[in-house]
Order: C-alpha cells, then sequence, then structure tokens
C-alpha cells in the first residue's frame, strides 16, 4: 500500500518541483533581473523560506486537501497532478511564468471530462477573470506604488550605496516573506489529496517538537518545491529581465504590488480581519501571483510615461499572455489522454463514480430545507449509479431550481464511511484541535452514507464543529470548516461496494 | 590596495567614505594647481612649486589607489548593479582628468615657460575658470551619488567655466600672438594656455556623460 502512495506521491512532488521551477520568478524574478541578488543567492533564500512556510503554515487547516480534492480517487490524483506538472514543465522550458493553480484546475477539467463529473463554471470563469484583473491590479499597485517612491526618494539625498542595500534588503525580505506564503499556500496544492493517506508516522525532532504525518509530507512536498526553485532561473530573467529591465527600486515594487494584490483581493485572512474591526471589506477578486507580478512590472513601464511604455517587449509579453491560455488548455488535454492510458493501460481506477440515493433521512433533511420532495417518492430508495443519470431521473419527476436541484445532489450523493478506530490513530493534531479530534471518537465505530450526516454527528459531538451563519466575519470559519470536514470525508471513507455498516 | 570589511552596513559606509574621498583627491589636486600656477606666476620655479607637484603626485597616486579599490568592491560585491557601469565610468574620466591636472603641472615645473607680466592676469583667470570648472565636475559627481536633482545645476556651471576658459584662451592666444615674443615662445604659451584650457574641456566631457548617466538613473 505504502509503495503505491509513494508512486502516487510522486507525481505530487514532481507538480511541486514545478511549482518551485515556476512560481519562485514572482518572488525573486526581478531581484534576480534586476542584478541585486545573485540566482544562487534567491534560489537557497527561496528553497528555506518555502520549506518553512509549507510545514509551518501549510499544514494549517485552513488550507485543506487544495484543489485536487475534487478528484475522488488516488489514481485519479495522481494523474491529474501529472498532467499539471508536464504543463508547467513545459512553460517552464519556455521561460514563461504561468500558474500552477490554473494548470492544476486544467487538469481537473481534464478529469472531469473524463469522468464524466460537471464542471464548476465558476472556477473557468474565475481563471478568465484572473488573466485580466491580476495585470490591471497588479499594474495599477504597482504604478501608484512605484510613482510614490520614486517622488519621495527624489526629495531625499541618500547616497546611492545606501540606497541599493536598503533596496537589497528589501527585495531579500519581500522575497523571503513572499516564498514562505508560496510554501503555505501552495504546498496543500502539491500534496494535500495524500495527507489522509500519509504514509509518515509522527517524527520527534531532537525532542524539541514533533512533527505530524501531514507535516512530513507537507515538508517532502516543501522540499519538492524548494528544489524546483533552483531550475527557475530562465522564468525569473523572463519576469526581470526581458519583459522589462527593471531598477532597484522598481524590482522591489514588483514583489511588494503583487503580494498586496494578493492579500487585498484573496486573502481571506484579511477580510475577516477587515469584517471583525467592522469594516467593509474588500470585493474578493479572482488574482494568481504570475499574472500579478506580470501586471506590476508593466506598471513600472507605465509610470515611466511613454519612454517606459516604448521600453517594454511587447512580444515577450505577448508569448506570457499566450503561455496563460495555454496553461489550462494543455492541462486538461494532457490529463484526458493520461487518464485513458492508466486505465486503459494500467488498468487503474482513475474516478469512482459518484452514486446517489434519496433515503428516508436525505428525504427529511430535504423536507427541513423546505424543498418538496412529495414527487420524488418514485425514486426514493433506489441507488442510482452517476449524476447524470441521478440528474435525469430527478428531472423526470420534478423540475426544481437550479439551488434546490444542488440541495438534493448534496443530500442523495452517497459517499460511504466509517470511524475505524484503525483509522482514527491517523487523525493529524496539526489539522484538528484536540476538541475536534476527541468529538471524531466519540463517533467511533459509527458508519455514514452521506458526507452531512457525518457533518451533523460531529455538530451535535462538539460546538467546534457547528457551521456558524453565513456572515462576512465567520466566513473564514466556515472555509475552514469545510476543509476540515473534507479532511475527514476522505480519511474515514471506505472502498466502493464495501457497506459501511459492515463490521 | 585597500580593503573594504566589516557589517554590510559598515562596508557601505566605509564605499560611500572611499568614493567621497576619491572625490575629495581631484577636488584637492585643482585647488593645488591652481594655488601652484598662482605661485609660479608671483614667484617662478621654486621649492613651492616642487612641494605643491609633490602634493599633485601624492593626490594623484591615492586616487589611483582608491579607485582600483572602489572597481574591485563594486564587482565582487555586485553593488549598484544598475549603474555600477557607469559609477566605474565617471571615476575613469575622473582619474583622466586628475592625470591630466598632474600632467600640466608638470610640464609647467619642467618647460617653466616665461610668462611676460602684462599676461599675468589673463592666465590667473583662465587658471581660476578651468579649476572652477573642475570643482563644479567634481560637485556634479557628489550629487550623482546623493542628489541626483542637483546633477543639473552643477553641470550647468560646469559648461559656463568652460565656456568662460575657451573665450579667456582666445583672448590669452590673441595677446600673446600680437605680441613681440619670439615664434618660439609664442608656441610655447600657446602650448601652456591649451593644457590649462583642456582641464575645463575635460571638466565639461564628465559634465556630458555625467548628464547621460543621471537620465540612466531616472528612469
Amino acid at each position: 500500500m505504502e509503495l503505491t502512495i509513494l508512486l502516487f506521491l510522486s507525481s505530487g512532488l514532481f507538480l511541486g518541483w514545478s511549482l518551485g521551477a515556476n512560481d519562485a520568478a514572482n518572488v525573486f524574478g526581478t531581484a534576480v533581473g534586476s542584478r541585486m541578488v545573485r540566482f544562487g543567492s534567491a534560489a537557497v533564500i527561496c528553497g528555506v523560506f518555502v520549506i518553512l512556510g509549507a510545514v509551518i503554515a501549510g499544514a494549517g487547516p485552513a488550507h485543506g486537501l487544495g484543489q485536487l480534492g475534487a478528484v475522488n480517487t488516488l489514481a485519479g490524483a495522481f494523474v491529474v497532478a501529472l498532467a499539471a506538472a508536464l504543463t508547467v514543465y513545459a512553460m517552464t522550458k519556455l521561460g514563461l511564468p504561468v500558474s500552477t493553480t490554473q494548470a492544476v484546475v486544467g487538469a481537473i477539467v481534464g478529469w472531469n471530462l473524463f469522468s464524466g463529473s460537471p464542471t464548476n463554471l465558476t472556477a473557468l470563469a474565475r481563471i478568465v477573470g484572473t488573466w485580466i484583473s491580476g495585470p490591471i491590479l497588479g499594474a495599477l499597485a504597482a504604478f501608484l506604488l512605484y510613482r510614490a517612491l520614486r517622488g519621495l526618494a527624489s526629495h531625499t539625498r541618500i547616497h546611492m550605496l545606501w540606497r541599493d542595500l536598503f533596496a537589497r534588503i528589501g527585495l531579500i525580505a519581500a522575497g523571503a516573506l513572499g516564498a514562505y506564503s508560496l510554501g503555505a499556500n501552495n504546498v496543500a496544492n502539491v500534496v494535500g489529496v495524500f495527507v489522509p493517506s500519509s504514509p509518515f508516522v509522527p517524527l520527534d525532532v531532537l525532542g524539541a517538537f514533533q512533527l505530524s504525518p501531514g507535516q512530513l509530507l507537507f515538508l517532502l512536498g516543501g522540499i519538492a518545491i524548494a528544489v524546483g526553485v533552483f531550475y527557475s532561473r530562465r522564468v525569473m530573467l523572463t519576469v526581470g529581465r526581458e519583459l522589462l529591465p527593471v531598477s532597484p527600486l522598481a524590482a522591489w515594487v514588483v514583489v511588494v504590488s503583487q503580494s498586496l494584490v494578493l492579500l487585498l483581493f484573496s486573502s481571506t485572512t484579511l477580510r475577516q480581519l477587515i469584517a471583525d474591526a467592522g469594516l467593509p471589506p474588500p470585493p474578493l477578486v479572482p488574482v494568481s501571483s504570475s499574472q500579478a507580478v506580470v501586471g506590476a512590472v508593466m506598471g513600472i513601464g507605465l509610470a515611466h510615461g511613454l519612454k517606459g511604455i516604448r521600453q517594454v517587449k511587447w512580444a515577450v509579453l505577448g508569448h506570457i499572455a499566450a503561455g496563460w491560455v495555454a496553461t489550462p488548455v494543455l492541462a486538461a488535454i494532457g490529463c484526458f489522454v493520461l487518464l485513458f492510458f492508466l486505465q486503459n493501460v494500467f488498468q487503474q481506477q482513475v474516478h469512482q463514480e459518484l452514486r446517489y440515493r434519496l433515503g428516508a433521512e436525505a428525504l427529511e433533511r430535504l423536507r427541513q430545507q423546505e424543498v418538496p420532495v412529495g414527487e420524488l417518492q418514485p425514486i426514493a430508495g433506489h441507488v442510482i449509479p452517476g449524476r447524470t443519470a441521478f440528474l435525469e431521473a430527478l428531472r423526470s419527476r420534478r423540475q426544481l431550481p437550479g439551488p434546490e436541484e444542488d440541495k438534493v445532489l448534496a443530500a442523495a450523493e452517497l459517499h460511504p464511511m466509517r470511524i475505524a478506530p484503525a483509522r482514527l490513530g491517523v487523525l493529524d493534531p496539526a489539522l484538528l484541535d484536540a476538541d475536534q479530534i476527541a468529538a471524531v471518537r466519540s463517533l467511533e465505530g459509527q458508519a455514514f452514507d452521506h458526507k452531512w450526516q457525518l457533518a451533523e454527528a460531529l455538530a451535535r459531538a462538539h460546538v467546534s464543529w457547528r457551521p456558524r451563519p453565513e456572515a462576512p466575519h465567520h466566513a473564514l470559519f466556515n472555509e475552514r470548516l469545510r476543509d476540515r470536514l473534507d479532511y475527514l470525508y476522505w480519511t474515514f471513507r471506505i472502498p466502493v461496494g464495501a457497506s459501511p455498516h459492515a463490521p | 590596495m585597500a580593503e573594504i570589511r566589516g557589517s554590510i552596513f559598515r562596508r557601505t559606509r566605509a564605499m560611500a567614505a572611499t568614493i567621497d574621498e576619491f572625490l575629495d583627491m581631484v577636488g584637492e589636486a585643482g585647488l593645488a594647481f591652481e594655488k601652484g600656477v598662482h605661485h609660479y606666476l608671483e614667484h617662478g620655479l621654486d621649492a613651492v612649486i616642487e612641494e605643491k607637484l609633490a602634493q599633485i603626485s601624492h593626490l594623484e597616486g591615492r586616487a589611483d589607489a582608491l579607485q582600483r579599490t572602489i572597481e574591485t568592491v563594486l564587482h565582487t560585491e555586485m553593488l549598484i548593479p544598475d549603474a555600477r557601469g557607469d559609477v566605474l565610468s565617471l571615476l575613469d574620466d575622473l582619474d583622466s582628468l586628475l592625470d591630466s591636472i598632474k600632467s600640466a603641472f608638470l610640464a609647467l615645473t619642467i618647460e617653466h615657460p616665461a610668462i611676460p607680466r602684462e599676461h599675468h592676469d589673463a592666465m590667473r583667470e583662465l587658471v581660476t575658470v578651468s579649476t572652477r570648472a573642475v570643482a563644479s565636475a567634481v560637485s556634479a559627481s557628489r550629487a550623482y551619488f546623493r542628489d541626483i536633482r542637483a546633477v543639473r545645476d552643477h553641470i550647468h556651471k560646469i559648461a559656463f567655466f568652460e565656456r568662460e576658459a575657451d573665450h579667456t584662451a582666445i583672448r590669452l592666444n590673441r595677446q600673446i600672438f600680437a605680441s613681440d615674443l619670439p615664434l618660439e615662445r609664442k608656441m610655447h604659451l600657446r602650448d601652456c594656455v591649451r593644457s590649462i584650457d583642456e582641464l575645463a574641456d575635460e571638466a565639461e566631457g564628465v559634465g556630458d556623460h555625467l548628464a547621460i548617466y543621471a537620465v540612466k538613473r531616472s528612469l
């Protein structure tokens, strides 16, 4: 079993390597491109902080299982990660900065197409939105920040060498922080899906602290990203030199601008803090660091007026934009082809067909949710394989509005789970707190057919498992709760065909 | 060659001080040249002139050493990558200016031209405006490191002093060639005037390059 997991894990680690080789350019590209930091120094600093971010903050439950959590078999996750990694690797060879997350989402779309699963159109709209909003917001932030700083700098009489030193320190500090958040935010996409099946046991580090199996997995993912960083020179030079030669001050502004844009428009933590303070939170806008950083470099060009615009290499920008569009498309096609091979040549189950049953409990739940279920009685109790077949059966009885149809799907989806004593041992204390683990333990031996049944049982067991009313200041809590529940759904899932109620 | 060691803050402070000291050497050499020529006009070739020559030679030697240190540190520490080439060219220009100051003064001590008293005022004026052009080039260079917006003002002064030096040199040459001096003395004095006037021209060259470096830094 462990060998299989390690084999499957290899594509996650390859994805990590590709991510490091591409996304390191977002945090150190301009520093290296402007020759303020040597590539070797940048790679070492970036690698160390990526690993720290991955182990310290990446294991936080806020990051859940990452995008790959949508794929419901390990073999499927292997292919999705492999397709995304190959796509990002190809883009890295071309020296183009692209979004790894978008490659993963593209590969998941390929998996959806192959498995007949529905594709969430909002995820695709988000990607397209990112191509527009990322560069615009990045450019705007860099334009304003650069103009302000340049105005300030022209009124100060600091020696060129001191400016150089401050810029260097600023670039290294901003790069290190960026690398930390790169590791923290992306390691879940790399190895998150393997957390419930982590082959590791807790490790005592010199008796000072203990690394949980999840943290060890995240450490491995962090190391994969860090190794990839050493291959990122080409992409770094595209961002930091080829697109537009930037000064040290501009190099710093680019890194800070993209971090600011990500923080302001995509950080749920910041939104939570702002909502807690009673202020209206900023709108959630889809942004990706790869797109924001390119936008920020353009913003520097715009800040110089016509002279700056003339200096921008538009052909390079065209290649980058083409890379953005090609990334999810290639990942989707690559994933589809690879899934075909793995399923038909290596006889691996790459997707698990969803099954639905409207049992008595599901109907009762729907009644509580004020969904009219009277006309659904004829299909009640039958196990219907496949989402499409279930929807056809449902629609033949009653046409429901979209949101109510989603409620029926969620209530009827079968996801057999059993709180097996052996699995209780693998619960990761880095992902769940003590009260939550105790609540899970109190359900030992119980079986559930639907995800919502486990969620309800846990909510009854302890207050920490209860979702809060939908409100901006509860958004982060509820998001974390969903991620933790996802972790449990994977951890206690039992194979297809087996009954959760069997001893 | 001096070495610059210590923490990055200490090294930066030391490096800034080294650049300032280099600029001081060029500025001092200009002042020493001016005083030396004025003394020569008053007293002719004497021990004071030899002392001034030794002083200028020492400044030139020290500036060479400082320039080598700056070049080495800028390269090995990868400092100011965006302006390193310009800074090194600027230091080369200033070093060349310092060499010209030394060469002009050395020529004076070797050739000790006999300058008729009626040309002393014009010669003094020429030396003064030429060395002011040199001083302005040093100020412009200093501003390039600390206050980029002030560079333009200093460059304007260099151009002014260079024009003044040209006018004075032409006037002086006219006076010399209108006099009854033998042709070989006229030609000797003309060379002497040219070597002093060329200091202002070189200072102007420094200013022209600095104007470009300053524009590059503002981009």
